[in-house]
């Protein structure tokens, strides 16, 4: 892998002998002590399409986030255009040529297409007025082949007309680099080809491009060199598309940690959990799910792989009772209870542990005895109608406190102060009791550091063998892989494809979850 | 100068620094307060004596103060018991005028016995109070419909409704003016003889005593909280979210009726225009200022009661208008507000 490292030397240079558009060597990035980022590298060349690819948390956005001034970088070179420079902000960034387009659009919805690119001008334009910059937009529109209309509130737009807003505001701003943050995870068949064509043909006049995604057809079919990141880390920098397979992109993606021994179930149990014909129509933003199934047993874990966004979030809220599914049935232990409400789901031995902790898992400001009591009280067990036990609470707190070992806990203390290991702690100490009998986990050790998942992965794997059987989704593959006792992959909200861990090759996961087959 | 400065959450506000802030709060809308009614013409000497020693510290300006009270403990109940579950309840005034129409068809119709007069026309308050929110809670539960604004407007339909009743059938016959016949005996709560003070206050003591309990010792404040601060975890834990806000939120409409009962049969012994107004806006300062805590609604009123009192001697003595008193809530509440964000927030100016 190493000799891929640096070959981007006039390799795949439209123009010959111009310096990089954008180059990041050494680039170390690190959140509270947690390393996003170690030694990455990226260059990319003027007149080119670009893609990044890689596992979510792989660290292609937070590379692109430092490359534009977002974040900065504890270590590393950066040049842009063949100058030493590292903006210490977006607008340095914009100031240097370069400019992202979010994930997230930034815009303001009340206001119209142009008030929301004169509010990003800043002081020093010449454009200070709506008509100058409704004129400058047309002007800008027309010169890039994307329509745009100016005089539009942003509110009544579309996603992929917010998304053409903000590249044309990149442009209109002078970036000649321009970073796209998996820009077709909002768009539509049509409108992802759309985007795309554009995207190759600003290139071709003389720009340059970088493309975050995780979908190798968009990179075999738009994009002229590849980079692959995993664990923060480059490896693979700057291959021309053509000489590289969909199998070893899969297979760099997902790394050697894939091999994997045969985990034989113990003693299959019995049916836990039954999920049939699951299927909900897509909301607004979200993602629909299509006619699921899948069955869980004692003893078990079935671990769903998948890219964030492909439908999780959906499948958890609906078999927490958050949502209810336009068809399809729920059975726990041989109970209907595809219509149940979260209280009679706990009740038959139901247990969540959500990807965001503090959104439908804990209660920041109420304290670790009252977030450890939540699921308890309405069943009476601190006491009757007409009093409530927070004496007794305190003493269950003190307790799971300590055969977690929560560290800087005690029953008093607000959860919000919690770090994200000891809350993660609670939320098991609560979930994982006696009467447990399907635990749902999603992304259970997101954001933790190792000791915490080690904790968090042997927390699950004790419940497991103590008879209950788990449903695990993560977009961490290693967290699937060494967990699961079948793994299946789910792809814009349905599953596709189940094997026994036995089965599992690394080409088989990657295909899956770039979409093919 | 603060061209580049960001508000960074504290992590664990002490006790003390929350108290210091508070205090400080409390300090300057005290003395902007001060100030400003200098301004207007009080004499500064007279301040001391107009707001602590006439209000609490002699017997007449005592009950006085309690008496006035004693309908601020209640709005700010209905204001706070709302407010635990993040429903604002914009429309006490609303509800607070429907349960004094009730108890006032109950007085003027001479409904039920004697003896049952006065806890009929309570009762009824309470109920028609409780109805007249029901209608913005179910909006908002059902469709999402703002309750800030549904619970406003149906505050002024409620005045409309008076008014209607006022210039037409309940009218005083005997003078003629949009108020009605004083109510008979037994739609009054009875005086106690020390001052205006009347026996309401026995009703208004347990009535805060009761909600303290529930919020405190029972599992509805333990639900209340959990609704309050992170709704969709209290769904995903299995809590009864939908009856914990109807039920706390029909509370909230039924004490502001209730409220509206306390007033027409403890002082004013009829139904005018002017009974209700101001409450609203005291009530939303009474609850925020007590951070919606049962025991501390009962403090903040009082000292509010003494206000409104200090404020009625003012008016007659110095020609202080009625708007200078409002002035004063709303300087103390904004100081104090102030105060606590600054106990939540640090500035921070990267160097």
């Amino acid at each position: 892998m190493i000799d891929t490292l640096h070959q981007s030397g006039g390799r795949g240079t439209l123009f010959p002998g111009t310096p990089p558009a954008l180059d990041l060597r050494g680039i170390d990035k690190a959140f509270d002590g947690k390393p996003a980022l170690v030694d990455a590298s990226f260059s990319l060349e003027w007149g080119e399409v670009h893609a990044i690819v890689g596992e979510n948390g792989a660290g292609k956005s937070t590379l692109m986030n430092v490359a534009a001034g977002v974040y900065a970088a504890d270590g590393g070179e950066q040049t842009i255009d063949g100058k030493a420079r590292s903006p210490r902000s977006p607008m340095e960034a914009t100031a240097a040529g370069l400019g992202m387009v979010h994930q997230h659009f930034r815009l303001v919805q009340s206001f119209t297409v142009s008030e929301n690119i004169l509010l990003s001008l800043g002081r020093d334009s010449r454009i200070r007025t709506p008509a100058q910059a409704a004129a400058a937009i047309a002007a800008k529109a027309a010169e890039v082949g994307l329509p745009v209309d100016p005089a539009r509130v942003v509110a009544d737009l579309s996603t992929a007309e917010r998304q053409r807003v903000e590249i044309v505001r990149v442009l209109l701003l002078g970036a000649r680099i321009l970073i796209l943050d998996e820009p077709t995870a909002v768009l539509s068949e049509e409108e992802a080809k759309m985007l795309l064509s554009f995207v190759r043909r600003l290139a071709r006049q003389g720009h340059a491009v970088v493309l975050i995604t995780h979908k190798f057809r968009e990179v075999a079919g738009f994009c002229d060199r590849i980079t692959i990141m995993r664990h923060g880390k480059t490896v693979m920098a700057g291959a021309p598309v053509a000489d590289i397979d969909e199998g070893e992109v899969a297979r760099l993606m997902v790394g050697e940690a894939l091999a994997v021994s045969e985990r034989p179930l113990s003693s299959p149990g019995a049916v836990n959990l039954s999920v049939s014909g699951l299927t909900q129509k897509p909301d607004r933003f979200g993602q629909g799910l299509n006619a699921l199934n899948f069955e869980l047993h004692a003893g078990e874990v079935l671990g769903i792989a998948g890219v964030g966004g492909n439908g999780q979030e959906e499948l958890v809220a609906c078999l927490t009772g958050l949502s209810r599914q336009d068809q399809g049935s729920i059975r726990l232990g041989g109970r209907d209870l595809s219509r149940a409400s979260p209280y009679d789901r706990r009740k038959a031995g139901l247990r969540i542990i959500p990807s965001d902790r503090f959104e439908t898992g804990l209660v920041r400001e109420l304290s670790i005895a009252e977030n450890l009591a939540l699921t308890q009280v309405a069943k009476g067990n601190f006491g009757g109608t007409f009093f409530l036990n927070r004496k007794g609470m305190r003493h269950a707190a003190t307790a799971a406190i300590q055969s977690f070992d929560i560290r800087g806990a005690s029953p008093e203390r607000a959860a919000a102060l919690l770090s994200g290991g000891n809350a993660q702690k609670v939320l098991l100490a609560r979930e994982l009791d006696a009467g447990m009998k399907v635990l749902v986990a999603h992304s259970p050790s997101r954001g933790l550091d190792m000791k915490a998942t080690l904790f968090v992965r042997n927390a699950i794997k004790q419940a497991v063998e103590g008879g209950a059987a788990c449903l695990l989704i993560s977009e961490d593959l290693n967290e699937v892989l060494s967990l699961s006792h079948r793994v299946a992959v789910m792809n814009r909200g349905s599953i596709a494809g189940c094997r026994a861990i036995g089965d599992v090759t690394p080409e088989w996961i990657g295909a899956l979850l770039a979409g093919h087959v | 100068m603060f061209d580049a400065a960001f508000l960074v959450r504290r992590q664990a506000p002490g006790l003390l620094l929350s108290g210091a802030c508070y205090a400080g709060g409390l300090f300057v809308g005290l003395a902007v307060s001060a100030f400003l009614l200098v301004q207007a013409g009080v004499p500064a000497g007279a301040l001391v004596d107009e707001f602590l020693v006439a209000t609490f510290l002699t017997s007449d300006g005592l009950s006085q103060t309690l008496t006035a009270a004693l309908p601020l403990v209640l709005v700010g109940l209905a204001s706070a018991v709302a407010m635990r579950v993040r429903f604002w309840n914009i429309g006490i005034e609303g509800q607070l005028w429907l349960g004094a129409v009730a108890a006032t068809w109950v007085a003027l119709g001479g409904i039920g016995p004697e003896p049952l007069r006065l806890p009929l026309m309570l009762v009824l308050g309470a109920v028609v109070g409780a109805a007249w929110i029901a209608l913005p809670l179910w909006l908002k539960l059902k469709w999402g419909v703002n309750e800030v604004i549904s619970t406003l407007l149906l505050g002024s339909i409620a005045f409309l409704l008076v008014q209607h009743l006022l210039f037409g059938v309940w009218r005083d016959p005997a003078t003629n003016f949009p108020v009605t016949a004083a109510f008979p005996e037994a739609s009054r709560f009875a005086a106690t003889g020390w001052g205006q003070l009347h026996y309401g206050f026995l009703l208004v003591g347990a009535v805060t005593a009761a909600l303290w309990y529930l919020l405190d010792y029972t599992r509805v404040g333990f639900y209340a909280d959990a609704v309050g601060h992170n709704i969709k975890t209290a769904r995903a834990a299995g809590l009864p979210v939908g009856a914990t806000i109807t039920g706390l939120v029909l509370l909230s409409g039924a004490l502001s009726g209730l409220a509206g009962v306390t007033i027409i049969a403890g002082t004013e012994h009829r139904l005018s225009q002017v009974v209700g107004n101001g409450y609203l806006f005291s009530a939303i300062v009474v609850a925020y200022l007590a951070r919606a805590k049962p025991v501390w609604v009962l403090v903040v009123a009082l000292a509010l009661g003494a206000v409104f009192t200090a404020g009625n001697v003012l008016k007659v003595f110095y020609s202080i208008s009625e708007g200078m008193i409002v002035l004063v809530q709303g300087t103390v509440l904004i100081s104090i507000l102030m105060a606590q964000f600054f106990s939540t927030y640090a500035l921070s100016r990267p160097s």
